[in-house]
């Protein structure tokens, strides 16, 4: 029953998806925009197809329904509820489901928006493109990721998701969240395809898509925070990020994504980087691609890949349908792309953006590179090589802290061209404020070169954005908080928050296994870690818990090691205590022996909690970005009335002398009511 | 004071704490040079974690063989040396700088200094072009759009 509901949904999903490319398709090929009304009943079709077939697998999950293959192999009836409902997307089949079903309720949210623009050449070629991709996974789904298959003699009882899955609240939201993000950027990506093939390459469709750019890159930003957070709770040795290729593969678009997020301003103001902003938004989709193949296919070792499947080499073909199609287009397009303008000086706003780019994408490089290396390295040299953390580290580091020295300069500096005099005014309390923190850092003890150039750059770039701020909020009263650049701000402090607690917490950690007593205790980097008493207890029916009660500083602590019905091993679950300086961490490895002594990793790091401030932090800069300030439409002078749509420069204005060429001549106006 | 004079005295005081500051700490404890030794090794039987890490026996048995290394007085390079001697080359997560592994390293690197000097070299021809004027549709359109529009300025700080 639920599995055919389920086969039903995702067949719903899939023919609807396949009905919209056609209806696109003929609609443009044919010039009968008429038929594009016809979009929404498709997307409304869609959308149901997607929600049944999630509908159909939590009730297959919930109500223990083990004929279901994808139950069978990954619930269980002892898990609680919300780990139950967190299992769709615990294993491929249902990722790829969740993954769908976002990506309908993006293609319904765009539907909405532009409901009266589907006649729109631009929004049409958009949703075409969406069509396309809603198309590949809901036949992902009906073929070799099939979440609905049944199995002819349904077990009793299922082995249950992965017991490191089960253990925190946060595997509930962090997977959601990131693919919000992740999928969020097929919309930019999609306008960015509508308006290579329209040929409306003015900044028109940036300013239509910032808003969901900004939402899917705020999403994608709490997934891997989140992401970080979960690791440090559960994992036991005090770490939140490992550079394992499948973290690796969501930041890689976060990376791009955020190069473009500053790049587009540039493109804005000055209608320049045109082919730039296109490519640095197609490399972001196909990045999510890329990393979900990476994930996906089982190519590479890593701790959260999910099992090998058939799904690579479709995943891999889909990649390259999409660069080979992107390149094309803007190979294409190439002579409307080409901008008017130049740059004026390196030392300016411009000049900021671009440097900017550089070290993001080069960063991007370095973790594509680092991850994809051991597979070339097997290839091409038949010689297995590991790249992991030292490397990563090693590579990221010095960006980090240019990328940080950025920050500090480039909020300071004006569009066009700067004078020494006024960097020389803007910039001397930012730097001062940078080197005061330095010197009070080596008076208070802290040594090593790294961390205190850190915590320096990241006291004057945060010295630089709360300026900023400032000022803006003198000028405009409460106002001054909202809109692109202080918002923009706001995120700046929360990435300097977290630059200084990877900064301080990687470097200056301290570690160490413990024999305890009870009754003993030990002192850790000025903590006092005291083992009270040793319980067992089964009033969780899900699993059996054994903890160690413990003391850091007089208060309670209690480290923990769980077996679950189906698991093999005990999996431990470390204690935090989080401080806004220090945090300790508890980890306990062994049960009590004969003579009543636990092993426990006793782990004390400055400023983790950081990370997390950090994170919100971000957050907030994003919505206080997406909010509109004191900001004209940037629509508008694009826009022109319906009667005026003959004038050869009235429609797309932005794109200086090109715009009249590029246009066929029977095409609408944006904006056009 | 000058402003001037101010931004030498911030280089003086920033160089000197840093110098100061980044005088090498007291030496390692055994327990830290097992970590750090450690954290740059895989562990051969999980997937993509370090034996300073994983609780997976593997791991616990590089690190006692380690400790015990670290407790005879061998240096690191030897402690290194003898582990991929008796594991493989790939058990070090820092992938040799020679050989064909050694591309790791050099192509990022390289590719970042050839991004920055294509940046350079652009600028260099945008500054020989010259500003390049208005031409007679821009002024029609700049007409067209004062007529309906009296624009708006940004300075610094606003909120665009």
């Amino acid at each position: 029953m639920n599995a055919s509901l389920g086969t039903a949904g995702v067949a719903l999903a899939l023919a609807a998806s396949v009905g919209g490319v056609l209806t696109v398709v003929v609609a443009q090929a044919k010039g009968r925009p008429a038929l594009l009304r016809q979009v929404p009943s498709f997307v409304g079709l869609a959308a149901l197809g997607a929600v049944l077939a999630v509908v159909a697998m939590q009730r297959a999950l919930i109500t223990r329904d083990f004929s279901v293959e994808f139950v069978a192999e990954n619930g269980s009836r002892a898990t609680s509820l919300p780990f139950t409902i967190s299992t769709m997307w615990s294993a491929l089949e249902g990722s790829i489901l969740l993954w769908g079903l976002v990506l309908v309720g993006y293609l319904a949210a765009v539907t909405w928006k532009f409901r009266d623009r589907l006649t729109d050449p631009l929004v049409a070629w958009a949703l075409l493109a969406m069509f396309v991709v809603t198309t590949f996974f809901f036949g992902l789904m009906a073929g070799p990721a099939n979440p609905f298959r049944t199995v002819p003699n349904p077990p009793a009882d299922g082995p249950g998701p992965n017991p490191l899955l089960q253990d925190h609240l946060l595997m509930a939201f962090h997977p959601p969240m990131l693919y919000l993000g992740y999928v969020g950027f097929t919309v930019p990506f999609a306008f960015a395809i509508g308006a290579l093939v329209t040929g409306r390459v003015g900044e028109g469709w940036l300013v239509e898509t910032r808003r969901w750019t900004l939402f899917a890159w705020g999403f994608l930003t709490v997934g891997i925070v989140l992401g970080a957070w979960w690791s440090y709770e559960v994992l036991g040795w005090g770490g939140y990020w490992a550079w394992d290729p499948v973290e690796n593969a969501s930041l890689l678009p976060w990376l791009t994504g955020t190069a473009y997020l500053h790049s587009v301003m540039v493109q804005e103001r000055r209608g320049m980087l045109r082919v730039w902003n296109l490519s640095l938004l197609c490399a972001t989709f196909a990045l999510t691609i890329l990393g979900t193949f990476i994930t996906r296919s089982g190519v590479l070792d890593s701790v959260h890949a999910f099992s090998e499947s058939t799904i690579g080499p479709l995943l891999l073909g889909f990649f390259a349908l999409v660069v080979v199609v992107t390149l094309g287009l803007i190979f294409w397009r190439g002579d409307t792309l080409r901008a008017p303008g130049r740059i004026d000086s390196p030392v300016s706003r411009e000049g900021a953006f671009l440097a900017n780019n550089v070290l993001f994408t080069g960063f991007a490089f370095v973790v594509l590179f680092g991850t994809v290396f051991p597979l070339l390295a097997e290839a091409l040299n038949d010689r297995r090589v590991s790249v992991g953390v030292p490397y990563f580290n090693r590579m990221s580091g010095p960006i980090g802290l240019m990328l940080l020295f950025l920050m500090a300069i480039a909020p300071a500096l004006p569009w066009r061209k700067a004078s020494v005099e006024t960097l020389s005014q803007r910039l001397l309390w930012p730097a001062w404020f940078g080197t005061g923190t330095v010197v009070a850092c080596v008076v208070a003890g802290v040594r090593g070169l790294v961390p205190l150039v850190a915590f320096g750059m990241g006291a004057f770039a945060a010295a630089a954005a709360i300026r900023q701020v400032v000022l803006a909020t003198r000028r405009n009263g409460w106002r001054g908080l909202v809109g692109r650049t202080n918002g923009g701000m706001v995120v700046h402090l929360g990435v300097v928050m977290i630059a200084i607690g990877l900064a301080a917490s990687g470097s200056f950690a301290e570690q160490t296994e413990a024999r305890l007593a009870p009754g003993e205790s030990r002192t850790v980097h000025g903590h006092e870690v005291a083992f009270t008493s040793f319980t067992e207890s089964d009033r969780d029916p899900t699993r059996t818990i054994r903890e160690a009660e413990m003391e850091v500083d007089g208060r309670a602590l209690a480290p923990r090691l769980q077996r679950f019905p189906n698991g093999s091993q005990e999996i431990g679950k470390p204690a935090v205590r989080y401080g806004v300086g220090d945090t300790v961490y508890l980890a306990l490895l062994e049960g009590p022996r004969a003579d009543g002594t636990i092993l426990v990793r006793i782990i004390v790091q400055p400023l983790v909690a950081w990370l997390w401030a950090g994170g919100a932090l971000m957050l907030v800069g994003t919505l206080l970005s997406a909010f509109p300030g004191r900001r004209r439409r940037g629509t508008e002078p694009t826009s022109a009335p319906a009667g005026r749509a003959d004038r050869p420069d009235a429609p797309e204005a932005d794109g200086g002398g090109t715009a009249g060429a590029a246009g066929a001549p029977d095409r609408e106006p944006v904006g056009a009511p | 004071m000058s402003r001037r004079l101010m931004w030498v005295l911030l280089a003086v005081v920033a160089v000197g704490a840093l110098a100061l500051g980044s005088r090498p700490d007291e030496a390692r404890t055994a327990d830290e040079r097992v970590q750090d030794i450690g954290g740059e090794l895989r562990c051969p039987t999980c997937a993509g974690q370090a034996v300073a890490t994983s609780d997976a026996p593997a791991a616990e048995a590089i690190r006692s063989q380690i400790r015990a290394d670290v407790e005879a007085g061998r240096s690191d390079d030897t402690i290194r040396a003898r582990l991929t001697a008796s594991y493989g080359d790939d058990i070090l997560l820092n992938p040799p700088r020679s050989g064909f592994a050694g591309l790791v390293w050099v192509v990022p690197v390289a590719a970042v200094v050839v991004a920055f000097g294509g940046l350079a070299l652009a600028f260099r021809r945008w500054e020989r072009t010259g500003p390049s004027g208005p031409s007679r549709r821009d002024r029609e359109l700049v007409a067209a759009a004062l007529g309906q529009d009296p624009g708006d300025s940004h300075g610094e700080g606003s909120g665009r």
